[in-house]
């Protein structure tokens, strides 16, 4: 049957509109550079994008490794070039950071920040205009002073407060001897007097670079995916801890149907691919990057890789003269063209100097065509950088409705494309809303129907390599001019459809009916 | 619960120690030794350019060194082996007025980054600071004089050892073995890619039985006869052979599972099979308080045997070039089959594991004798048992069978490589120990 699927993916691909990119890190004002020595930092250097100013624009952090991390104010015009400058005094700023993800912890509507670092982690609250503070202690928040390396935020049942999951790498004191010494993943769970209890340790860690709380089988808990660097582990491989509320997490096992897979876990990139409505997960590694299905049904975890027959393997530079293989690190599916299907982009680069891989290897954009396989189109869109990646986003930057890129490279200037695509297809940005607790509606699955085709996200916090996003959600929609659309909210109850006219922003109240928002900006 | 890894931490940490006493200069030898083939071990199983043939190559090149640079000093067992193999060319004039520790300090300090300098950041770190904190070790009371004379002595040797290693067709790796360019076999029977793995569409090293072999005439020396004539016809011996990989697969015992693993070595997630090997040798040495000139013999001879091993292997699976059991399953028994470990990717046969682990068995033997019960802690860390073994060849008979267990190798693949191993080791044995 696999093979079968294959012939037939590889049989007839289909044309697919190119999107255009145009260089912009100059317009964009923004100079930045993921640096510290080789070893040290040779993970990490994620960028986070959010709205910390309250234009609804997306802004946007960015590891600094043993610099400062900067945080950049957007004032890009709608449709407009790119415009940020960078934001002082931010109390974001931190040094030793590998990165950050945005998430509204305390409720009050604005966002939070979790930095990651190569030493104790810290829980920024957002005081609004791009000010944080440290709320690390006032939330009994122990950031312990270790590697971090990997991030993700999960509403429990009952809780107006989120759980946080950390994974941390190697034992970094063990410099001379570093294998076998993978630190644990933290859970932390929110206190019934507020903040949060002491963090529970989930045991055996593997050297975790990337993490996500998702409804893999949407039984109504998210479960934490973990993805792990087998460079460093012993006895280690991919892990799924099954969460239930008030339980200590347990992993799933061979016998409930997890098949044990070791790669070198860098990051996790998460969107239903293949059409039946559950998350599908690509897992960027070295040579041999995963694009993981759902195998069966969804009673067991039972996952089939389908990267080789949906040409999304992405093992090899596709330029230059190398046949070195390929590194790769964040990774996001985002609909780069507005032809409603969910596209990749991968950032690659070497760890350092390693001689078994590219040295020049550029980031990837993979573009999906309609029969579900993927072309390598980052050439011809403008975005073939060899720098060396760790970090990115796609993320509408200038209110357009089409989705820019942003790159945060190693000892190099962080890179922003913005995209110019002649003639795209129709889009949506929607913002689901929850009155308290969990505003941002983690947890929740966003439906949205347009022509013949049902496009389904989990909304998460966490995956990637480094860093996510948090805010609007873009679909694009090819030519149909509306969409019907509705959220299954975190509890599982599913909202009514709403017809919604396409190029424009929506609010999506739980209790309410969509709201129309103006551009952002 | 005391592991590989805290023991190697511990002794790690003891290298920095100041010495209270002056221990004997075997200790200090062997502590030089251990440290640098530990840490060989890690750089094996985390640098992705060591497959096992590759891997196997430069235990070789290294544990040559080691023995050489004793040899030199004045204090190797045996005398030297390079004469006795195909090396084409002429160590430095031995100096036993050399220390021994100092000299195979510098000797290894130099090789293992010659010969595995592939490793990435974490790996490089390492090697700096094992020079470092084994240099301190190794030359700790030696007036300065003496110290550099070592030196001088063991980084030649090292250097003749890695200038002959650059000419045996094993020196560049490129695209971890893999061609670019691959042309699917023109018969029924050939060997197609079983993985999904982009990279792995080619098999891995096609030309590695080509390679120039230390003791072997040549990659064809120890031939051996076609497997079963392939056919789809179920009344064959060929379907015979897969029928029993199958049916094995279906009734595995607990105990047929964990010999599967306990063998498995999967390049990247393991030191590969020849480090499996190197280890319990390792562990030998450690448990028997060997003489640091009889480990780094024996570390030699295990190198060109495996080596070796590799390199006829490899000769055999292109001549005949045969699917795997996976690939002939899923199209003729069962097509949802799944084969217990990963099917590597390249031919069938014969068994490379096998054909190393009867090599290494064969000079095992010879240098420590039969029976020789010992206890094999290879993967303590990835949590398999430790297993006892009363003989060298039992251990290589269970690596052998345990591709069978694994479902990635037929019956004749594994019997033969063990044939074949053996071939290779005597050969080795008549060559270097006579």
């Amino acid at each position: 049957m696999k093979t079968a699927l294959a012939t037939l993916l590889l049989a007839a691909p289909a044309a697919a509109q190119t999107p255009l990119y145009v260089p912009a890190t100059e317009e964009a004002g923004i100079t930045h550079a993921y640096t510290g020595d080789e070893w040290g930092y040779m993970v990490g250097g994620g960028v986070a994008a959010f709205d910390c100013s309250g234009d609804a624009l997306p802004d946007l952090w960015m590891a600094g490794g043993d610099g400062p991390a900067t945080l950049w104010r957007n004032s890009s015009t709608s449709g407009g070039p790119l415009s940020f400058a960078p934001v002082t005094g931010s109390g974001a700023d931190l040094s030793q950071a590998t990165g950050a993800w945005p998430v509204d912890i305390d409720g009050d509507g604005i966002t939070d920040l979790a930095v990651l670092r190569v030493g104790p982690d810290k829980l920024l609250r957002g005081l609004g205009d791009c000010r944080f503070d440290d709320a690390s202690a006032a939330l009994g928040f122990d950031g312990h002073d270790l590697w971090s390396t990997a991030f993700s935020a999960t509403w429990e049942a009952g809780q107006t407060w989120p759980t946080l999951a950390i994974g941390t790498y190697i034992d970094r004191m063990e410099d001379a001897f570093p294998w076998g010494s993978c630190t644990e993943t933290w859970l932390y769970r929110p206190s019934p007097a507020g903040g949060y209890a002491p963090p529970l340790a989930l045991e055996p860690g593997h050297c975790a670079l990337s993490i996500l709380f998702t409804d893999w089988a949407r039984r109504g808990t998210p479960d934490l995916r973990v993805s792990n660097d087998r460079e460093y582990y012993k006895g280690g491989q991919e892990q799924l801890w099954r969460m239930d509320p008030g339980a200590a997490p347990r992993l799933y096992s061979e016998a409930e149907g997890w098949a044990r897979l070791r790669i070198w876990g860098m990051g996790i990139a998460s969107a239903d691919i293949t059409g039946d409505g559950l998350p599908d997960y690509f897992l960027t590694s070295m040579a041999d990057n995963r694009l993981q299905v759902l195998a069966g049904d969804p009673s067991r975890p039972a996952f089939r890789d389908d990267a080789f027959a949906r040409g999304a393997t992405a093992h090899r530079p596709h330029t230059g003269n190398t046949t070195a293989p390929s590194t790769a690190w964040h990774a996001e599916f985002g609909d780069v063209n507005n032809d409603g299907r969910a596209d990749l982009f991968i950032a690659k680069g070497n760890v350092a100097r390693m001689p078994d891989f590219a040295l020049e290897d550029p980031n990837n954009l993979l573009m999906q065509r309609p029969d579900g396989t993927f072309v390598e189109v980052s050439v011809a869109a403008g975005t073939a950088s060899t720098r060396t990646a760790r970090g990115g986003a796609l993320v509408d930057l200038n209110a357009d409705g089409l989705l820019d890129m942003v790159a945060v490279n190693r000892w190099d200037g962080a890179e922003v494309w913005r995209n110019a695509t002649p003639s795209p297809g129709n889009w949506l940005m929607l913002m689901p809303r929850q009155d308290t607790g969990n505003r941002d509606a983690i947890g929740a699955f966003v439906e949205v129907r347009s022509a013949n085709r049902t496009e389904t996200r989990e909304l998460w916090v966490g995956g990637g390599h480094g860093g996510g996003q948090l805010g609007w959600r873009h679909f694009g929609l090819g030519a149909s001019d509306r969409a019907e659309v509705r959220v299954i909210w975190p509890d599982g109850t599913p909202g009514p459809w709403h017809t919604l006219p396409a190029n424009g922003w929506w609010v999506l109240p739980r209790d309410g009916v969509p709201v129309a928002a103006p551009p952002p900006g | 619960m005391t592991t590989r890894r805290h023991v190697l931490a511990t002794a790690a940490a003891a290298a920095l120690l100041p010495r209270t006493a002056r221990a004997g200069d075997d200790d200090r030898s062997r502590t030089v030794l251990m440290g640098w083939y530990r840490l060989v071990l890690e750089l094996v199983r985390h640098t992705p350019t060591y497959s096992p043939p590759v891997a196997a190559r430069a235990f070789a090149w290294l544990g040559l060194t080691a023995h050489e640079a004793l040899v030199a000093a004045g204090a190797g067992q045996g005398g030297s082996l390079s004469a006795r193999t195909n090396l084409p060319a002429t160590l430095p004039a031995p100096d036993a007025g050399c220390d021994p520790t100092a000299t195979l300090h510098a000797a290894l300090s130099q090789a293992v980054p010659d010969h595995f300098g592939n490793t990435g950041p974490t790996g490089q770190r390492a090697m700096v600071a094992m020079a470092d904190r084994l240099g301190t070790r190794a030359t700790a009371g030696l007036d300065p004089d003496a110290a550099a004379r070592a030196a001088s002595l063991g980084r030649a040797v090292a250097t003749t050892v890695f200038a002959a290693s650059q000419g045996d067709g094993g020196a560049t790796v490129e695209n971890l073995g893999f061609p670019p360019v691959w042309q699917a076999p023109a018969w029924p029977g050939g060997w197609v890619p079983t993985s999904t793995i982009g990279l792995q569409q080619a098999p891995l090293l096609p030309a590695w039985g080509t390679n120039r072999p230390f003791v072997l005439a040549s990659g064809a020396d120890c031939g051996l006869p076609p497997p079963p004539a392939f056919s789809t016809d179920p009344g064959s011996a060929f379907y015979a052979e897969a029928l029993e990989v199958h049916q094995v697969s279906q009734s595995l015992t607990d105990e047929q599972k964990i010999v599967a693993r306990f063998w498995s070595d999967d390049p990247m997630l393991s030191p590969t099979p020849p480090g499996h090997w190197v280890t319990i040798v390792l562990d030998i040495g450690d448990r028997d308080s060997l003489p640091a000139a009889r480990i780094a013999q024996a570390l030699a001879i295990l190198g060109i045997a495996v080596s070796d091993g590799f390199i006829a292997n490899w000769h055999e699976k292109y001549r005949y070039d045969l699917l795997r059991p996976v690939t002939y399953i899923r199209a003729h028994i069962d097509p949802a089959w799944q084969p217990l470990l990963i099917t590597p990717p390249f031919p069938e046969y014969p068994s490379g594991h096998s054909t190393q682990s009867g090599a290494a068995a064969a000079v095992l033997t010879a240098l420590f004798g039969d029976p020789f019960p010992f206890d094999d802690a290879t993967h303590e860390d990835d949590g398999l048992p430790v297993r006892s073994f009363a003989s060298f060849a039992e251990a290589a008979r269970e690596a052998a069978i345990s591709r069978l267990y694994g479902g990635i190798h037929f019956r004749a693949a594994i019997e033969q490589g063990l044939a074949q191993g053996d071939c290779v080791g005597r050969a080795v044995i008549a060559r270097l120990l006579a």
